[in-house]
């Protein structure tokens, strides 16, 4: 598959041995052979390929200063990468770029539970840091599906989410400081143990930046205690509508879950058959929905949620009596994505946030789409926080369908927008949806940020492509505002 | 002099700034002007957002509110409180502090001033409950970023970075919310006669625990006259443990707090009680009829007690929210205003002046931010929005 990237600079790759060579300067630990590079091609959004001059594996943060000092200098692009699971492709490489992997960034710093925190560098992953704290029943709170093997930094760059964001936030709420480098080379402290730094939050804006405004070196995030009990609760529903307004109730209800799935009916056959969850098989919608606190607390939310789900014609349901049995709940909805691998020989995961009451309107609308593009489709959906992941299966050796499926993603994006949603709830723009930021922004809005890139990365060299659309404007000229025929603001660049 | 324009529309606000963007003239922002916080500014032109209020939507089951700048804090916080919902960042209202009595403001400068009560300890600051916005850059053009859902990574989030800008990046025209269930019950803990040692160890204790406190503070024996209810001891120190949720779990909870403070001299306040005590908190009101200066001090817990050891003999009051994380203080000499700064800055931690007379206001630092290379990025961040300087020039710091 070609994926369009900004034009390679012809002269950087022809002086690839003296770069190199500059780099080597700087850390011994420099991948450039093809052999060598190949594996760094791509990350999770693994249908993009595209190999760097070189990767360069730093060690220490004044080494990942003097790479991107020395690459500001000699006008050389670079892409920053952690553990390659990102699923917009906000890792892949250019071909005219130095990857820079942060893969040597593997240690925790320090545990302070004195103020409740990890001190961790960029690489280890968001699993390692529960692990690190759990002895003492402490955890991190934002689980994204690949905690096992994605890395806080990235998780940083991405505004990583998970199963139990309404309740507890994403990457942005459970994070208290940064050290960053710019692209010039400057080495900054962002927040730190303390609460709600002031100036302004450039903390807030790098969470979230898809390694466009500067490279993590060190993060610093909040643990919390465990829960004293964690139950769930399986509902199954005989039309996705009910599941939808089941999640409505509960929220209507003043109850705040710490987890609410929803999964329809190809991805519980799929993830039953793979993980042998026990689900029921004869519903159209599975809500999985978990509750934390006191133990006397979640006994009688339980019974709440059992009620309200009485009152919306539920078919199916069962409450965990133990933690093996709550983890078997979820045993299939994390294997959701490995499920749908033994379905069809390829998948697109896409990622959009709605309103929760548009739920049943938008899994309607895919199901029309599936029809149309004649490819299947199996949904899971943080319903708790309206973030839907349907999962299109496809065959990549057949660039029909790869081009079908691609049209299918950005289809039901377009519409989660036209519904009051946004384009990526958790997986990020990278570049796979950049084109479609047209369909949120207008050019003004998306000035704004190419605005606030230039101040961070006056060059743009680092990770360009990525996030925003190639395009000089977006398509629909008429929304910007045109003061008395002019060009409201000449002065400014335009991008 | 000139007046003050009431912008009543997004059009307005940018044509507006569009004129004074061309002509290069310093605009102040303003809400309903109830808050003296930040520098003085020195500036040509006013505009205020007052006129626009009102609320646009509200959907309870999907958690989130979008209101205009100028709606009234107390507004919103009525509509919400109908359906039994609130704003989880327990926004203070300043009024008792600048006027003697309740007078929150807009929503559109609470935003701007980042203000979060005692809920920001275990349900986070307010910026992070914007969702979304729209505003006016400082070039006149009309920004839009966020949305309406908790879930997004569509773009830099700049919801992030209007919240505590103090308009200087933009002028807010639209702000989407989220909203949270008010617990159904709640009450509150309170120990009595204990120094900050003690209660540093106590916050400490109960916050390791998993029954999720969600306030936690601390008045010295000198300073809990600020509290008004009658059964607050007025003689000794107190520390106020609230905990909230359904009924019966907020009384057994309570039962284990028992069990684990039982050498200590407890009262617990009930729901009506609670609601008061922490108000007042939220509020500062017990500093209400005072002049001096107020700042706010941000340390991680474990300085904090460097913090209260350093300047145990200096004459200044305090009280401790945030478990810990924050101080309150009251003080009027400016030689011991300048230490604390320098304490901050030493400790991982920042200053921040919420009052002061007006020639501080003129010539001090209101913030505190030591790091030349943040304060460059900090300057490429606000041209970034705002090119030629002109929205509130100087409100945050110096020259910037």
């Amino acid at each position: 598959m070609t994926l369009t990237l900004p034009e390679a600079d012809a002269t950087i790759i022809e002086n690839k041995k003296t770069i190199v060579q500059d780099l080597k300067n700087i850390t011994t630990n420099i991948l450039h052979s093809d052999d060598e590079v190949k594996p760094y091609e791509t990350d999770g959004l693994s249908v993009y390929r595209q190999t760097p001059i070189a990767v360069v594996l730093p060690e220490t943060t004044e080494q990942v200063s003097k790479v991107l000092k020395y690459c500001h200098d000699n006008k050389i692009k670079v892409v920053p990468r952690g553990a390659g699971t990102g699923l917009s492709g906000g890792s892949i490489p250019l071909a005219d770029c130095i990857l820079l992997g942060m893969g040597k960034f593997n240690k925790i710093l320090e545990t302070d539970f004195d103020n409740r925190c990890v001190v961790a560098q960029p690489c280890v992953t968001n699993l390692a840091i529960t692990e690190a704290v759990q002895f003492k029943n402490f955890y991190y709170a934002p689980d994204p599906s690949s905690q096992l093997a994605c890395s806080i930094g990235g998780n940083v760059a991405e505004n990583s989410g998970g199963v139990h964001s309404l309740k507890y936030g994403t990457t942005t709420n459970n994070l208290m400081g940064v050290e960053i480098v710019l692209m010039d080379g400057t080495i900054l402290k962002l927040g730190g143990k303390h609460l709600d730094s002031e100036g302004y939050d450039l903390l807030g804006v790098i969470t979230g930046s898809e390694g466009l405004l500067g490279v993590v070196t060190e993060v610093t995030v909040r643990i919390l205690k465990k829960p004293e009990s964690v139950r769930a609760v399986l509902i199954g529903f005989a039309t996705i509508e009910d599941s939808g307004n089941c999640v409505a109730d509960i929220i209507a209800k003043g109850i705040v879950p710490a987890g609410m799935e929803i999964m329809d009916k190809p991805l519980i056959i799929a993830t039953d058959n793979y993980a042998k969850a026990g689900y029921p098989r004869d519903v159209e919608a599975l809500l999985i929905v978990e509750l934390d606190g006191t133990t006397s607390e979640v006994d009688t939310l339980i019974d709440k949620v059992l009620d309200i789900a009485k009152m919306n014609k539920a078919s199916y349901n069962r409450a965990s009596n133990s933690d093996e049995e709550r983890l078997r709940f979820w045993k299939g909805r994390k294997a959701a994505f490995t499920a749908c691998g033994v379905l069809a020989p390829d998948y697109i995961c896409m990622d959009g946030s709605i309103p929760r009451n548009k739920l049943a309107n938008v899994l309607g609308y895919i199901n029309k789409l599936s029809k149309k593009y004649k490819l299947n489709v199996a949904n899971c959906f943080h319903a708790g926080d309206g973030n839907l992941h349907p999962l299109i299966m496809f065959d990549s050796n057949n660039p029909v369908e790869m081009k079908k499926a691609e049209d299918f993603g950005a289809d039901i994006l377009k519409y989660c927008v036209k519904v009051g949603g946004v384009l990526s709830g958790e997986h990020g723009i990278g570049v796979e949806k950049r084109e479609l930021m047209c369909e949120m922004f207008n050019d003004n809005d998306i000035q704004q940020q190419l605005n606030i890139k230039n101040a961070f990365d006056k060059k743009n060299l680092l990770n360009p492509g990525k996030v925003f659309p190639l395009l000089h404007r977006c398509a629909e000229g008429g929304r910007m505002h045109i003061h008395k025929g002019k060009d409201k603001f000449p002065d400014l660049p335009r991008f | 002099m000139h007046g003050v324009f009431n912008a009543k529309s997004e059009d307005e606000v940018s044509d507006f700034i569009y004129e004074n963007y061309n002509k290069k003239n310093p605009l102040e922002i303003v809400g309903h002007n109830s808050k003296r916080i930040g520098r003085i500014i020195q500036s040509s032109h006013t505009m205020s957002l007052r006129s626009m209020s009102g609320i646009l939507e509200y959907f309870p089951e999907e958690l989130y509110i979008k209101v205009l700048p100028g709606t009234p804090m107390s507004e919103i916080e009525s509509i919400l409180k109908d359906k039994k919902q609130f704003l989880g960042f327990e926004p203070n209202d300043l009024g008792y502090i600048y006027s003697k009595k309740s007078n929150a403001g807009s929503i559109g400068g609470v935003v701007a001033c980042n203000l979060s009560g005692p809920g920001r300890y275990k349900n986070g600051a307010l910026r992070d409950h914007v969702l979304g916005f729209k505003a006016v850059n400082g070039s006149g053009a009309k920004i839009k970023s966020g949305g309406t859902v908790v879930k997004n990574v569509t773009g830099y989030d700049l919801s992030k970075v209007i919240s505590g800008s103090y308009g200087t990046l933009c002028a807010i025209t639209e702000i989407n919310l989220k909203v949270s269930p008010i617990p159904e019950y709640e009450e509150t803990f309170l120990i009595n006669n204990i120094n900050y040692t003690e209660a540093l160890n106590i916050f400490q204790i109960a916050l390791d625990t998993s029954l999720e406190i969600s306030g936690a503070c601390y008045f010295p024996h000198d300073n809990v006259t600020f509290l008004t209810l009658n059964d607050v001891k007025k003689d000794t120190s107190a520390l106020g443990l609230r905990i909230q949720g359904p009924k019966t779990s907020v009384l057994e909870r309570m039962q284990t707090l028992k069990k684990i403070f039982k050498d200590k001299s407890v009262i617990i306040l009930d729901l009506y009680q609670t609601l008061i005590f922490w108000r007042e908190v939220k509020n500062l009101e017990g500093y209400a009829n005072t002049e001096e200066c107020i700042c706010k001090v941000s340390l991680p817990i474990t300085n904090m007690r460097n913090f209260l050891k350093h300047f145990e003999q200096a004459k200044y009051k305090y009280f401790l929210d945030w478990g810990g994380n924050i101080a309150w203080c009251l003080l009027s000499n400016q030689e011991v205003l300048s230490q604390m700064r320098i304490f901050c800055l030493k400790h991982d931690g920042h200053l921040t002046v919420l009052r002061a007379k007006d020639d501080l206001r003129r010539n001090d630092e209101f913030l505190t931010n030591s790091n030349p290379n943040l304060r460059i990025l900090s300057k490429k961040l606000k041209d970034s929005f705002d090119p030629r300087g002109i929205l509130n020039p100087g409100k945050m710091y110096a020259g910037l």
